[in-house]
């Protein structure tokens, strides 16, 4: 049980990063590489305003998402803009020489140092089999929010159709007037603000060290690619999936007893990745949940 | 004054010249069809008309106004409406969501004029016989079906100029009696039409006018009754007669 409340927490933390991307890949059709960077420096700007700043918790979360947005914002600008339109394959390189750069800038500004934002003790509830803290409780229910926002966003609005009818056949979308260019940026942009989201999360619930960006890249993508690129809810299916697997495959006995080494859990994610790419090449729910 | 105009349009690619100095007018309410062999360069015509190809050469211009360079969304905007060959329609969306999508792209000014969308949404696909279907995903309609829906929503959302790109193709006789009399609904109600058609029969029985079309040259002009016995059509489609 206490796994499964695990997998919940970190799958709530992988779905909030890779829902955006999958929108990203569905409307714009390009892979941005520097995402672990936009969260960190989501998450470390809400760190500094709530620590070295001293303002209260709820100004700096808004913060960090303002920040992280505005970066994004920059990102698309600076490394995006200029290229996908030629090839969708350019803004990979272009993305990836902006996630060292961010690389550099978060550990020159935010040194090499665990930074958590949250430094209190944390309110803890004991169910007997289940253990978990207030602030783990309220980021799960933060991250339903968003998913349920983001559908009824899609579902329900004039500019989540025209978002699901760009996923859906782009050149039909931009024939009937749909503005691509206005709608990648709003779309690039919310991907980075939910990746800033992700930072923070993990900022109040763990820490944050300037290494784990390439981590949170790859997970994401991990989900992303196993949900069937551009399917959100696949994707979003496939985040708390590869999380389930990941406490599963760690803290569950394998092999008579013996335990996989928690050193290992990261690669979970990419040997899920080979291996579903391996069984479904399309993604795990491409047919069944075709795109948004 | 033509409602379009195409001037000297050249366009290369990949160093392969694919449409070489193409001139021709369209005037308003007029259908034309444009036919002509497969590699021809029809398509790639009209992915330049609707502004996803910018030519080498030549110009574009919609009612006097150079569009030349206007974006596939500004085209749309000022009344060019394309009807895809392989059926642009949302296809996980429902027959609803697919018109209504098409309303809310139209500027604000246009949109206030229509009332409200949901009774358009309902007379478009009643117009086409699916309003019983409205909830149904599109993906889950026929070809035709599918062509019929894609036409109409082109039609209620007030374009001028429609791009129809093989509607016919894969789409039963009985649904191809009812694609015709949609574009005999269109000329009637005033509207342009440009439409590529490999149905020669088709095309004589709707078209006003018929541009032929050969390696990316027109080479042909004028009434589908005066072009159809003409020789070059014949050597275009079934090669230069060898006993001649």
């Amino acid at each position: 049980m206490q796994l499964i409340v695990n997998g919940l927490i970190a799958g709530s933390l992988a779905a909030l990063m890779a829902g955006g991307l999958a929108l990203v890949y569905g409307v714009l059709g390009v892979f941005n590489l520097a995402l672990g960077q936009l969260s960190l420096i989501g998450g470390m700007t809400a760190w500094w305003l709530h620590g070295p700043m001293e303002l209260p918790l709820l100004p700096s979360i808004l913060g960090g998402i303002f920040v992280g947005g505005i970066v994004t914002w920059i990102t698309f600008e600076c490394t995006v803009a200029p290229f996908y339109r030629r090839d969708r394959f350019l803004p990979l390189v272009t993305t990836i020489a902006w996630s060292m750069i961010l690389d550099a800038f978060i550990l020159l500004v935010f040194q090499e140092y665990p930074r958590s934002i949250l430094t209190n003790e944390k309110h803890f509830l004991d169910l007997g089999t289940v253990r978990f803290s207030l602030e783990q409780l309220a980021l799960v229910l933060v991250t339903f929010i968003f998913i349920s926002a983001v559908a009824w966003m899609l579902h329900s609005t004039s500019f989540g159709r025209k978002i699901r009818a760009t996923v859906q056949h782009a050149d039909a979308a931009r024939s009937l007037g749909i503005s691509s260019s206005f709608l990648h940026r709003v779309v690039f942009i919310a991907s980075g603000v939910l990746a800033a989201c992700g930072g923070i999360y993990m900022g109040i619930d763990q820490n944050l060290t300037p290494t784990i960006a390439f981590p949170i890249t790859i997970k994401a993508y991990a989900a992303v690619i196993a949900g069937g690129k551009d399917n959100f809810w696949g994707t979003i299916l496939a985040a708390y999936l590869i999380a389930m697997i990941e406490q599963f495959a760690v803290g569950a006995p394998w092999f008579f007893g013996a335990y996989i080494p928690v050193g290992y859990q990261q690669t979970v994610a990419l040997v899920f990745i080979i291996v579903i790419l391996l069984i479904k090449p399309s993604g795990l729910f491409s047919r069944q949940l075709r795109t948004t | 004054m033509p409602l379009l105009s195409v001037s000297h349009l050249s366009l290369t690619l990949n160093a392969q010249q694919i449409l070489k100095n193409v001139t021709f007018d369209v005037d308003q309410g007029e259908v034309v069809g444009l036919i002509g062999p497969n590699g021809s360069g029809k398509t790639t015509l009209f992915n330049v008309l609707s502004g996803f190809l910018k030519p080498t050469h030549g110009t574009v211009h919609l009612r006097e106004a150079d569009i030349t360079h206007v974006s596939p969304a500004q085209r749309a905007k000022l009344g060019i409406g394309r009807v895809f060959q392989n059926f642009g329609i949302f296809r996980e969306m429902t027959l609803e969501e697919n018109v209504l999508v098409a309303l809310e792209a139209l500027p604000k000014e246009q949109r206030m004029l229509l009332g409200d969308l949901r009774e358009v949404v309902r007379g478009t696909l009643d117009m086409v016989g699916l309003s019983h279907q409205g909830k149904k995903k599109a993906g889950s309609l026929s070809g035709g079906q599918m062509r019929l829906l894609e036409i109409a929503r082109t039609l209620k959302s007030g374009k001028e100029l429609f791009l129809l790109d093989e509607p016919t193709a894969g789409v039963s006789p009985k649904m191809t009696k009812q694609v015709a009399d949609l574009i005999a609904e269109l000329k009637k109600e005033g509207k342009t039409v440009l439409i590529i058609e490999h149905d020669l029969p088709f095309i004589s029985r709707i078209c006003d006018r018929v541009l032929v079309l050969d390696v990316g040259e027109v080479v042909l002009n004028g009434k589908p009754g005066e072009i159809k016995h003409d020789k070059k059509l014949q050597e275009i489609y079934f090669g230069a007669d060898p006993t001649a």
